[in-house]
């Protein structure tokens, strides 16, 4: 009789529930009371009013996702915490994941950031000012990161075109003035050789005009130099996302060998060397150096001297990584001298070559999505770990690892449809600007669907090593035989991957999960559930992908050999680290020799990591204990800065930046090499 | 003879990747010593037969080291059993690139052809010579603390019978 009274009090009450749920959700971020929730993504200050605020937008769109958006089974292995969806908070509205930038499209035609047009560069300082400015506005298009695969090559043109500019302005000045010209004379443009003549590696034109040629040479050199310092500095300064994020910029290069390319290379690593304001160690972009037998591994070859330059740059400023060209899997679609087939990742290290629709290059695509799943849960409920059972239950794993593949295959293609059926103009200046490619051939309204199919969409997986210490009692760096299984269920899955491909007829890929954000969610409700495990959830975090655990005690070379076989497995990407300790920069033979060492053994992608601590009083750098080595002061005096690394992206201070379980990841790391002995 | 300290792959006591072995003992008590505590002859373990041959293993099944550092304490106030301990090393890894650290000078060390500490020396192929000297530290040096203590190539300087300074070649910077 009364209208007041619920129809349905279950429901009634579930939209109560709900309510406090989402209450519940703005009151953590407002009042900063989950710094969880707000440190999840080190490149974003949480406490900030806009990160606050992005917040707000993002968990709501999770906690919506979650409740209206995804396929009940996918829903439910989020909460029975064994398939992990990555950027839940882009689901709904259907934003893909990273990408490579054609940047050598986009500089030679020109672009639009939707409020201005802007022409092609005519100089190397302008050119370097765009790549700047299309990094920020992709970012906007997309949640993960931006690439260029090919920055060497790409800019190389811009550096010629200041050359052009430069050496004529010397012709006017120094080759037709002689003794007796009017000094004043107007600019009489003194007959010269064409465009085409004019370019650094011309050996004629050197000889025949020493002077232009010289001047033209130090102009652009210092010009290029003056470009990348403020391309390291606008990556690093601005912001995009509504201000709360740094974009995610990664540049790849290493085998361009022309000196105007190579000018690129140096100027970069150089103006890395030099560091930002005071000489503090720059975030972005993530530099990788592509290696490659034959133009920069060894002495002789025209770009050794940049190899070792990045070997510099990397030992004092933890860039450049190291991408192998020559590692099998990365030789499949490469084609000499067409640069866009050279491996390059996306910095974190997702790996996007091959297409079953024949784009087998890297710029214009990227990946889509990627679920990940947590193998330690798997290797719980099967394993001997929880003393239920004398032998594992391998059936029993291969059995629930194939029904979390299914779930997560499930998840990725029911998000891919909703990512498929956008108009281009969601993506804006993505598919506008045909930043991917063919984007730039459809209308505002047209779904993205055809072109969106060349990118891929990846399974990862997380704790190789605490799945196999809950199934047999060891992990894999610690027994041969358990070694081999774990080979085995990564093979597995990738063999999942494969099928899936041919199945859809879909680019579906195996990912090595950098872990960010999701390390220590999936450990604390482990831990919840079966209680605290030694060696398995006793800690705050699970180890990354196939990586030998960071805690365990073993040989540089070792790690290295023993994680080698995995890359060949992960085609959407995977990374091997190397923890150093000690002050590096003053040894970087032991440096090459390591890098050397994992690019023979077939890593794909290689970087090592060492501690770069910073004293904000006087500016030393290197290892810093409780007091200054260089200005004596202390700890509780100053500030002293230790800057560290986090799945593939550095972050400024460790200690506030980093949420608890990657705090405490980079505590237990163990130093494969150089223990921090004191000397003599 | 004791061992106060073991780095199976360490970068801060000379070039490349080396394995680092601290001798204890020490007779120099130099002021500002970073570690005092391998004064004493006694501190750590005893570096017996076992355990050395335990690290020799490891250094031998390492293809990224580039040699063996010994430092201490002082490796020469136990050169004998110090010696005896690279020529083992010796047996399984042929040419084995030596380093040392020493509180004495090249010159002192050099003048006794007959002693045990001579013996020491003419194994190595570095030393790395010299008392720390506070009021002549220096954070930004190579592989030493103060400013007199010298990187000294010892074959070379043995056979011209003056002090040959090691460099760095020329690949990097």
């Amino acid at each position: 009789m009364s209208t007041t009274l619920p129809l349905f009090p279950a429901a009634r009450s579930k939209e109560i529930d709900a309510l406090e749920e989402i209450t519940k959700l703005g009151r953590d971020i407002a009042d900063s009371l989950d710094t969880e929730t707000l440190r999840e993504n080190a490149n974003l200050n949480g406490d900030s009013f806009s990160g606050k605020i992005s917040k707000f937008g993002s968990e709501y769109a999770k906690w919506y996702a979650r409740l209206h958006i995804l396929p009940r089974e996918v829903e439910a292995a989020i909460r029975g915490n064994t398939v992990y969806v990555h950027d839940l908070d882009h689901y709904a509205v259907g934003t893909t994941n990273c990408i490579f930038i054609p940047f050598d499209k986009l500089l030679a035609e020109g672009f639009s950031t939707g409020n201005g047009d802007l022409r092609t560069p005519r100089t190397i300082m302008t050119a370097m000012a765009l790549v700047a400015i299309i990094f920020q506005c992709q970012q906007n298009a997309q949640y993960g990161g931006v690439s260029a695969n090919k920055i060497d090559h790409d800019l190389a043109p811009y550096v010629g075109r200041s050359f052009i500019k430069h050496f004529r302005k010397g012709l006017s000045y120094f080759e037709s003035f002689k003794e007796g010209d009017e000094i004043l004379a107007g600019s009489a443009t003194p007959e010269g050789p064409a465009d085409e003549e004019i370019y650094m590696d011309n050996t004629d034109l050197r000889d025949r005009y020493p002077h232009a040629y010289r001047y033209a040479y130090q102009e652009t050199r210092q010009e290029t130099f003056q470009a990348a310092e403020s391309l390291v500095h606008n990556l690093n300064t601005m912001s995009s996302r509504g201000g709360g994020q740094i974009p995610f910029t990664s540049i790849n290069y290493g085998t361009c060998t022309s000196s105007e390319g190579r000018l690129v290379m140096e100027s970069l690593m150089e103006s890395t060397m030099r560091g930002l304001g005071q000489g503090q160690t720059p975030i972005f972009p993530i530099q990788i150096f592509k290696c490659k037998k034959g133009i920069n591994q060894s002495i002789g070859e025209p770009n050794y001297d940049l190899f070792l330059k990045a070997i510099e740059c990397s030992t004092k400023r933890l860039y450049p990584n190291f991408a192998n060209l020559d590692a099998p899997i990365n030789m499949e679609y490469y084609v000499p001298g067409d640069p866009n087939t050279e491996f390059a990742t996306m910095g974190c290290r997702t790996r996007v070559v091959a297409d079953r629709f024949g784009r087998n290059h890297l710029s214009g695509k990227g990946n889509l999505s990627f679920n990940t799943i947590n193998l330690v849960k798997l290797g719980i409920e099967n394993g001997i770990v929880l003393g239920e059972r004398k032998r594992a239950d391998e059936e029993g794993f291969y059995e629930m690892l194939d029904e979390a593949l299914d779930i997560a295959m499930t998840g990725l293609l029911h998000r891919y449809r909703i990512q498929a059926k956008q108009p281009a103009k969601a993506s804006d200046f993505m598919m506008r600007e045909g930043v991917w490619e063919g984007g730039d051939a459809l209308g505002p309204d047209d779904k993205v669907e055809d072109l969106l199919k060349h990118g891929s969409l990846s399974i990862g997986f997380i704790g190789i090593a605490e799945s196999m210490k809950a199934m047999y009692g060891k992990h894999h760096a610690e027994n041969e035989d358990v070694y081999a299984k774990a080979l085995a269920v990564v093979r597995h899955m990738r063999a999942y991957c494969d099928a899936m491909s041919e199945k859809h007829n879909l680019n579906i890929t195996l990912f090595a999960t950098p872990a960010e954000g999701l390390s220590g969610k999936f450990t604390k409700n482990d831990a919840k559930e079966y209680g605290c495990i030694p060696g398995v959830t006793d800690r705050e975090y699970y180890t990354n992908s196939f990586h030998v655990p960071v805690y365990f005690q073993t040989s540089a070379a070792r790690k290295i050999s023993l994680e080698a076989p995995f890359h060949e497995v992960c085609n959407a990407g995977a990374i091997s680290y190397i923890e150093l300790d000690g002050n590096v920069r003053s040894n970087p033979e032991a440096f090459r020799k390591i890098v050397a060492y994992a690019l023979d053994q077939n890593v794909s992608y290689f970087s090592i990591n060492h501690p770069i601590d910073r004293c904000t009083s006087c500016g030393h750098e290197g290892i810093i204990g409780e007091s200054c080595p260089s200005c004596g002061k202390k700890e509780t005096e100053v500030h002293i800065s230790r800057l560290r690394r986090v799945t593939g992206y550095l972050t400024g201070d460790y200690q506030t930046r980093f949420n608890g379980a990657k705090q405490a990841e980079v505590r237990d790391r163990v130093k494969h090499a150089g223990q921090a002995a004191p000397r003599q | 003879m004791n061992l106060c300290g073991y780095y199976p792959e360490s970068i801060n006591e000379g070039e490349g990747l080396r394995a680092s072995v601290f001798i204890s003992g020490c007779k120099h008590y130099c002021k500002g010593c970073f570690s005092a505590r391998t004064w004493n002859f006694n501190h750590g373990e005893p570096f017996d037969d076992k355990r050395q041959r335990e690290i020799i293993r490891e250094m031998a099944e390492n293809p990224l080291l580039d040699g063996l550092t010994l430092a201490g304490g002082d490796p020469f106030f136990s050169a004998a059993e110090a010696s005896s301990f690279i020529d083992l090393a010796r047996e399984s890894i042929p040419g084995l690139n030596v380093w040392m650290y020493t509180g004495y000078t090249f010159e002192q060390l050099a003048a006794r052809p007959e002693s045990d500490e001579y013996g020491l020396l003419r194994r190595g192929h570095v030393l790395v010579d010299g008392r720390f000297e506070q009021e002549l530290r220096d954070v930004s040096l190579l592989y030493r603390g103060s400013s007199n203590q010298r990187l000294i190539r010892i074959p070379e300087s043995l056979e011209r019978g003056e002090v040959v300074l090691w460099e760095r070649e020329k690949v990097f910077m």
